[in-house]
C-alpha cells in the first residue's frame, strides 16, 4: 500500500469529517464501517445501498467525501478497484486506531450517553 | 512537550494537563487535554453554571414557554436577555422573566408551596400560554424541594397546560455542560413520543443544536423552505414546546451543535432509530457540504445544486471582499466549545484567517479531539483557560482579534485588543452563507476600528496607557 497516498487520504478526513468523532467507540465504529464500504463502492463503480435510513446518511457523507477525494487527488482516478479497496482498508484501520483504539478520549465507553 | 505549563500556572502545575501546543509530528494519540474536569482551586474559570447550560443554552430559547425559574431572583437575571435569540412571535423568550424570588424565610420553611402559587400566577398573567418549564437552582435544590410534585399538581388543577422539569441546580456539574445534558436525556425520556405530528413533505427533519443566535435558524428555515424540507422540531431555534414533543416523527437529524445536542440526536436514534447527521453551519464551504449531505440523503441533489448556485451568486463576491482584506490576520477563538471546531478551518478557508489560540469553557475531549485535527500546528488549544492565561497567550500569539464572550471581551477591550461577541455575534445571524459574510464584516470592523487605538493613548502625554494587571 503506498503510504503517502493513504497519508493524505486519512489526513482529508480528520480535517473534515466529524462522523469520526461521534460520542462513542461503537458510534464510531459504526460511521468508519458504513461510510467507507459506501465511499469504497462509490469509487469502484459498484451501486451504493440506499434501502435504510443509515444506508442513506452512510451515502450521504460517502458521496460529499468521495467528490472531494476525487477533486483533491486526480490520482484516484488512475486508481483501480484493487487499489482502492486497499487503500480504504488501510484507510479504516488507522481510523479506528486514531479514534477509537488509542483515542485518550475517556467518555468514548461509557454505556450511556 | 506539546502540553504546555505557562509561567502564570507555575503555582497550579495541574494546568499543564489542560493547555495544548499542537506540533508536527504528534497528535491525539499521544496529547488530549483534560477537559471536562472540576476547575482547579486556584484558577479564576470563566465557565458557568450547569443551571445556566439547562437554561440559559436550550430551554430558554423556546418561544411559547414559560421559564420558571425557582430560586433566588439573581438566578433569573443572569440567565436573561444576555443571549440574543430572537423568535418570530415578537421575542416573547427575551421580553419576559420569571423567577419564584426565594427569599430567606422560604429557604427556611420551604419553598413548593411559593412555586406553586407562582406558576399559577404566571398562567394566569399570560392565559394565551400554557407551556412552561421549571428548574431548579441550587438552594432549592439543597432544601429538597419537589419540583416534579408541584408541576404534577398544577397540571391536575389545570389540565391544558404541560409543564417539564429540569433538576440541574447550578452545582450539579462541572461547567454548562451538566446542563445540557440533563435537559436533553429529560426531554427524550419525558417529553419525546407524547404528540403526532402533521406531515406535509416527504422529507422531514429535525436540526438540532441552533438556538437561534442573531436569527440564525430563521436564516437557514429560508434553505429548507426551498428545499421542501419540513423541519419537524428545531432544537431549540424560535422553536416551541410541542414541536419538541414530535421529535420522533422526523426521518433524519441534522446536528449543528454537537455539544449541547448530541445526546438527544443520540437518543432519537437509539429509541427511534433515526439517523444522525452532524454538519457545520458556520462557513460557506461547510455550508454548502451540509446542504449537499443533507439532499443526498432525501434524493435531491439537484435542488440543492439549485440552492447554492443562488446563495453563491449573491454572497461569495461579498465574502471575497472581505477575505482580500482579512487574509493573514490572527485570530483567537474563547467561547465554549463547538466553536472552536465549528470556525477554526472555516475562518481559514473562507476567510484566509489564522487562528491562533482557542480555549473551550465546557467541551469534552470529543470536542479536542475534533479541534485539534483541524486546527493549526503552532496554535494553542486550552481547557478552562482563566484571565492570566490569557494575559499570557495573549503575549505569546498576539491575536488581531479575539471572539469571545462578554466576560473575557471585557478583559481583552482594556488591552485594546478588539473583540467579536462569539456566543451572542455582535450583528448577526452568522450561520449560512449570508451569516458568514456578517460574521467576515464584523470581524473587519472590529480589526480595523480606529478607536480602540486612540483608546490606547493618553492625549495629554502622546504615549500608550499603561495596562496594569489587578495583581500588580
Amino acid at each position: 500500500m503506498n503510504s503517502e497516498k493513504l497519508d493524505q487520504l486519512f489526513g482529508y478526513v480528520q480535517e473534515r469529517c466529524l462522523w469520526q468523532f461521534f460520542s462513542r467507540s461503537w458510534d464510531r465504529q459504526e460511521n468508519i464501517d458504513g461510510i467507507l464500504k459506501t465511499a469504497t463502492d462509490l469509487l469502484t463503480g459498484e451501486p451504493p445501498a440506499k434501502e435504510t435510513p443509515m444506508d442513506r446518511l452512510f451515502y450521504a457523507d460517502a458521496k460529499v467525501m468521495v467528490q472531494d477525494l476525487k477533486d483533491r487527488f486526480p490520482w484516484l482516478a488512475d486508481a483501480g478497484p484493487a487499489q482502492v479497496r486497499d487503500l480504504m482498508h488501510g484507510l479504516k484501520d488507522k481510523l479506528v486506531e486514531f479514534t477509537i483504539t488509542k483515542s485518550l478520549n475517556h467518555e468514548l465507553n461509557h454505556t450511556l450517553y | 512537550m506539546p502540553m504546555v505549563l505557562l509561567n502564570c500556572d507555575k503555582d497550579i502545575p495541574e494546568r499543564e494537563k489542560h493547555i495544548y501546543l499542537k506540533v508536527d509530528g504528534e497528535d491525539s494519540r499521544d496529547f488530549l487535554p483534560v477537559s471536562n474536569a472540576p476547575t482547579l482551586p486556584g484558577t479564576l474559570s470563566e465557565r458557568g453554571c450547569a443551571f445556566c447550560g439547562a437554561k440559559l443554552v436550550i430551554g430558554g430559547v423556546l418561544k411559547d414557554t414559560i421559564q420558571m425559574i425557582h430560586g433566588p431572583i439573581g438566578c433569573a437575571y443572569d440567565t436573561w436577555h444576555t443571549k440574543r435569540y430572537p423568535t418570530d412571535n415578537g421575542h416573547f423568550n427575551m421580553k419576559y422573566v420569571w423567577s419564584t424570588d426565594m427569599k430567606e424565610s422560604h429557604i427556611v420553611f420551604g419553598g413548593e408551596k411559593r412555586l406553586e402559587k407562582s406558576c399559577h400566577e404566571a398562567f394566569d398573567e399570560m392565559p394565551d400560554v400554557k407551556r412552561m418549564i421549571i428548574y431548579t437552582t441550587c438552594p432549592t435544590a439543597l432544601i429538597g424541594d419537589d419540583i416534579k410534585a408541584v408541576a404534577k399538581k398544577v397540571m391536575e388543577e389545570r389540565p391544558d397546560v404541560d409543564i417539564f422539569t429540569v433538576e440541574c441546580p447550578g452545582f450539579a456539574g462541572v461547567s454548562q455542560s451538566k446542563g445540557h445534558h440533563v435537559l436533553n436525556i429529560g426531554w427524550i425520556n419525558e417529553k419525546v413520543g407524547q404528540l403526532d405530528a402533521e406531515i406535509t413533505s416527504p422529507y422531514t427533519m429535525n436540526f438540532i443544536g441552533d438556538f437561534n443566535i442573531g436569527g440564525d435558524t430563521q436564516l437557514l428555515q429560508q434553505y429548507w423552505d426551498k428545499l421542501g424540507i419540513q423541519v419537524i422540531a428545531h432544537f431549540t431555534g424560535n422553536g416551541t414546546y410541542d414541536d419538541l414533543r414530535r421529535m420522533h416523527k422526523a426521518q433524519l437529524n441534522v446536528v449543528n451543535c454537537a455539544r449541547s445536542s448530541g445526546y438527544i440526536a443520540n437518543e432519537l436514534k437509539k429509541q427511534y432509530g433515526i439517523p444522525r447527521l452532524d454538519i457545520d453551519s458556520w462557513g460557506f464551504n461547510y455550508m454548502a457540504e451540509g446542504i449537499r449531505k443533507i439532499c443526498a440523503f432525501f434524493g435531491i441533489e439537484e435542488k440543492g445544486e439549485a440552492l447554492l448556485a443562488e446563495e453563491f451568486a449573491k454572497w461569495k463576491p461579498q465574502l471575497d471582499w472581505y477575505k482580500e482584506r482579512l487574509k493573514g490576520t490572527k485570530m483567537a477563538i474563547w467561547t465554549g466549545g463547538p466553536r472552536l471546531w465549528h470556525w477554526t478551518k472555516s475562518v481559514e478557508d473562507d476567510l484566509g484567517v489564522q487562528v491562533v489560540a482557542m480555549s473551550s469553557k465546557f467541551g469534552h475531549q470529543e470536542d479536542f479531539e475534533k479541534v485539534i485535527a483541524r486546527g493549526q500546528t503552532g496554535t494553542y488549544y486550552i481547557d478552562d483557560g482563566n484571565e492570566l492565561e490569557f494575559f499570557e497567550i495573549i503575549d505569546l500569539v498576539k491575536p488581531d482579534v479575539i471572539f469571545t464572550g462578554p466576560r473575557v471581551g471585557e478583559l481583552v477591550k482594556k488591552l485594546h485588543i478588539p473583540y467579536v461577541n462569539g456566543h451572542g455575534y455582535h450583528n448577526g445571524p452568522y450561520m449560512g452563507f449570508e451569516g458568514f459574510v456578517n460574521l467576515a464584516r464584523d470581524m473587519y470592523n472590529a480589526v480595523h476600528n480606529p478607536l480602540l487605538k486612540l483608546a490606547a493613548t493618553d492625549i495629554r502625554t502622546g504615549i500608550a496607557t499603561p495596562v496594569k494587571e489587578a495583581a500588580e
